[in-house]
């Protein structure tokens, strides 16, 4: 399975330098359909844009890199319902936030390695009163702490609703990575919960 | 692949935890106005950077602090000044952008933030199992000097927490331990080596608990 999103969405992994607004060009009689394709995907771009990096001033930034992107891409990029343009945008803010993340130095906390971060431990399925306030506090913590290749699915699959093909081809991830990624993230936070249950002093 | 019930109360908790967002204003009319211009649209407004745009709102941020400060200087004495300064800082930490220098809420990386920005090094707890966890923390500037902010959240509440040591000639502040001002309560008291002063919109029974939180440490 190597179906590979750069091949689908054009533009999504420019190099930073690249994507600056000076020469961005858009035709005129294309803009229409970008304010109809991408433009209704801002709030899901932002909203994407924020829960990967967790601050308000830095999602901002990379919406705002994104869309230049998305212009200077845009006639490479061959869909024109409202719908299509939403993975697109997702994919571009996606790798936006990985490069301004890398510019920046900013390193995330471990290296993602596939076996390093598999579980071993026995699936457990404690019942977790959701409801508790102090498991929606540990709960946050917990998807804070998550690395961000599980946070990524996490966001899309959950607050995005999107397909597993989807998320596939805006992380240029197997499909069947994504789901067992998801799956591992998942147990995760319900593990994270699991504890707190048991720790009532916690 | 079917997602069991778990896997549904599960996601149903995540999209509470994270709903979904609202581009601010600003980004919106940037982009709009980026592919204006790239398609060759005149635009009315000038285009305004990110980066522009945050010097603008530092600038505006800026002139409130030197027009807030103005005005304290000419019409309060100093108990009042204090919780006046602590709450224009709460109401600036709002505005987006300000709220966290270090945005961490493990204390362990909060704490040692603040080493070499000031000169103490305040105690940091978090109070997350108690439903106040800890968001960040933000160096300030309170009472003729720079001040430690810790910044905890209850629900979609921020609650500010500034301290600095009582010695040194610091002023405590005085005046009453607790205030309500455009829908914002203060509470105010000295323990230990610190002087506290903590602001939020959260109900005052509540903001009162966690204070208590603080003082027991």
């Amino acid at each position: 399975m190597t179906r590979v999103g750069a091949l689908i969405f054009p533009g999504i992994n420019p190099p930073l330098a690249e994507s600056s607004f000076e020469g961005a060009d858009l035709e005129p009689n294309e803009l229409e359909r970008f304010e109809a394709v991408v433009l209704p995907h801002l709030d899901a771009a932002y909203t994407l844009a924020r829960y990967l990096t967790g601050d308000t001033q830095e999602a901002e930034d990379v919406v705002q890199e994104a869309a230049l992107r998305a212009v200077k891409y845009f006639d490479g990029f061959r869909g024109a319902a409202v719908n299509d343009g939403r993975a697109w945008l997702l994919a571009i803010v996606r790798n936006t936030a990985h490069s301004l993340r890398q510019r920046g130095g900013v390193v995330t906390a471990a290296t993602f390695d596939e076996e390093q971060h598999s579980d071993s431990v026995a699936d457990e399925d404690p019942a977790v009163d959701l409801d508790r306030k102090e498991s929606r506090a540990l709960l946050r913590e917990a998807i804070a702490q998550l690395p961000a290749e599980f946070r990524e699915v996490i966001v899309l699959r959950e607050i995005q609703d999107l397909s597993y093909q989807e998320i596939s081809d805006i992380t240029s991830t197997p499909v069947g990575t994504v789901m067992s990624r998801l799956s591992r993230a998942r147990k995760r936070l319900r593990r994270a919960l699991g504890r707190a249950g048991k720790e009532p002093g916690l | 692949m079917t997602d069991s019930q778990s896997d549904r109360q599960l996601s149903a908790a995540i999209r509470e935890e994270m709903p979904p967002l609202q581009a601010p204003a600003a980004v919106r009319r940037r982009v709009r106005e980026a592919a204006r211009r790239a398609a060759g649209v005149p635009t009315s407004h000038r285009f305004i950077s990110a980066r522009g745009g945050r010097w603008l709102a530092l600038a505006a941020s800026l002139a409130v602090v030197a027009s807030l400060g103005w005005w304290l200087g000419l019409s309060h004495a100093s108990g009042t000044a204090l919780a006046d300064q602590v709450l224009a800082s709460h109401v600036r930490s709002l505005m987006p952008g300000h709220l966290t220098d270090v945005l961490s809420s493990d204390q362990h990386t909060v704490k040692p933030w603040f080493n070499g920005k000031i000169d103490y090094s305040p105690p940091v707890p978090d109070f997350a199992g108690q439903g106040f966890p800890l968001i960040g923390g933000r160096l300030d500037y309170v009472g003729g000097r720079p001040v430690a902010a810790l910044v905890y959240g209850r629900r979609q509440h921020i609650i500010n927490v500034f301290l600095w040591p009582v010695s040194a000639g610091s002023r405590a502040g005085g005046g009453s331990p607790s205030r309500s001002r455009q829908g914002y309560h203060e509470l105010h008291w000295t323990s230990g080596d610190y002087t506290y002063w903590v602001a939020s919109d959260l109900a005052l029974p509540e903001l009162e608990q966690f204070a208590e939180l603080v003082r027991r440490g």
